[in-house]
């Protein structure tokens, strides 16, 4: 069935991201394995709401309000990056020591 | 959507597909532009994903939202930021890095073999049944806006103050 095929491939995506937000190096990177996690997690609430919920939606909404808990952290991410590379030169993750004065 | 079968296994499979390299391109390329341009094709298969499961407005709320805003904003954050420090030290290999393989490749098997122990279909079809003559009289995005205003108000609310302060913060920081 399409479910256990669609629930694969989010569970994929999960550990995907997770991998590849410990092992980056790269802050801007580091962000966008966030956004592979949050996908996935969306990508859950759509077919359990298609599939199991089908008049009320909930899932959908659920899925606006991540979508909407991401644009603000894709807001906040490079703003927060890009005054460290204004400070440090560097957007490397194990060199930012900001608080070390 | 009500496609044929065939045709609709064959979105599907071209879709995970195109899931699996571009989420592998996100992680392992080692120049930060390609793989936010790999991301961006992540979010679309998502998006066309979206549509194959009937959710029409999350389909093209993920559209323009991840891929006209989220994605060009980390692409404008990786031009803003390009340094040749990317190119250094790409190729090494770590114990971490071995390390955090394993972790996750015995986490997604772990997922993996719950799914199909989980009887999923047990859980259903108690609130669908006597529910299914007024689920055609208005369509899904009024459906979504109805609870949206109704239901869902206070959380509704409580996102854009959120998104507000997020928006107002993100400038604060950024214009020093």
């Amino acid at each position: 069935m399409m479910l256990e095929h669609v629930l694969v491939l989010s569970a994929y995506l999960f550990s995907i991201g997770i991998y590849g937000l410990i092992t980056s190096r790269n802050m801007v990177r580091a962000l966008m394995c966030l956004e592979l996690i949050l996908n996935s997690v969306n990508i859950n609430f759509v077919t359990f709401s298609d599939i199991f919920d089908n008049r009320q939606l909930r899932g959908d909404i659920f899925s606006i309000f991540v979508i909407a808990i991401a644009a603000a952290e894709a807001a906040i991410g490079p703003a927060i990056i890009s005054s460290i590379y204004r400070n440090r030169k560097s957007t490397r993750i194990n060199q930012s020591n900001l608080l070390n004065k | 959507m009500d496609l044929p079968a065939p045709i609709h296994d064959f979105l599907l499979v071209f879709l995970g597909s195109g899931l699996i390299l571009g989420s592998l391109g996100v992680v392992l390329l080692p120049n930060p532009i390609y793989s936010a341009f790999s991301l961006g094709l992540v979010l679309f298969c998502i998006s066309l994903f979206y549509i194959l499961s009937n959710s029409y407005f999350v389909a093209a709320a993920q559209l323009l939202i991840y891929v006209g805003a989220i994605n060009v904003l980390i692409i404008f954050a990786v031009m803003f930021m390009n340094g040749s420090e990317y190119y250094k030290g790409f190729s090494l290999w770590t114990v971490g890095d071995g390390v955090t393989s394993m972790v996750c490749t015995s986490l997604f098997i772990s997922l993996i073999t719950t799914i199909p122990d989980t009887s999923w279909y047990g859980i259903i079809w108690t609130t669908k049944s006597n529910q299914i003559l007024e689920q055609d009289l208005i369509s899904n995005s009024q459906q979504i806006g109805i609870h949206l205003s109704t239901d869902f108000f206070l959380p509704f609310e409580l996102i854009s103050i959120i998104l507000l302060v997020a928006l107002i913060g993100a400038i604060v920081i950024a214009r020093q």
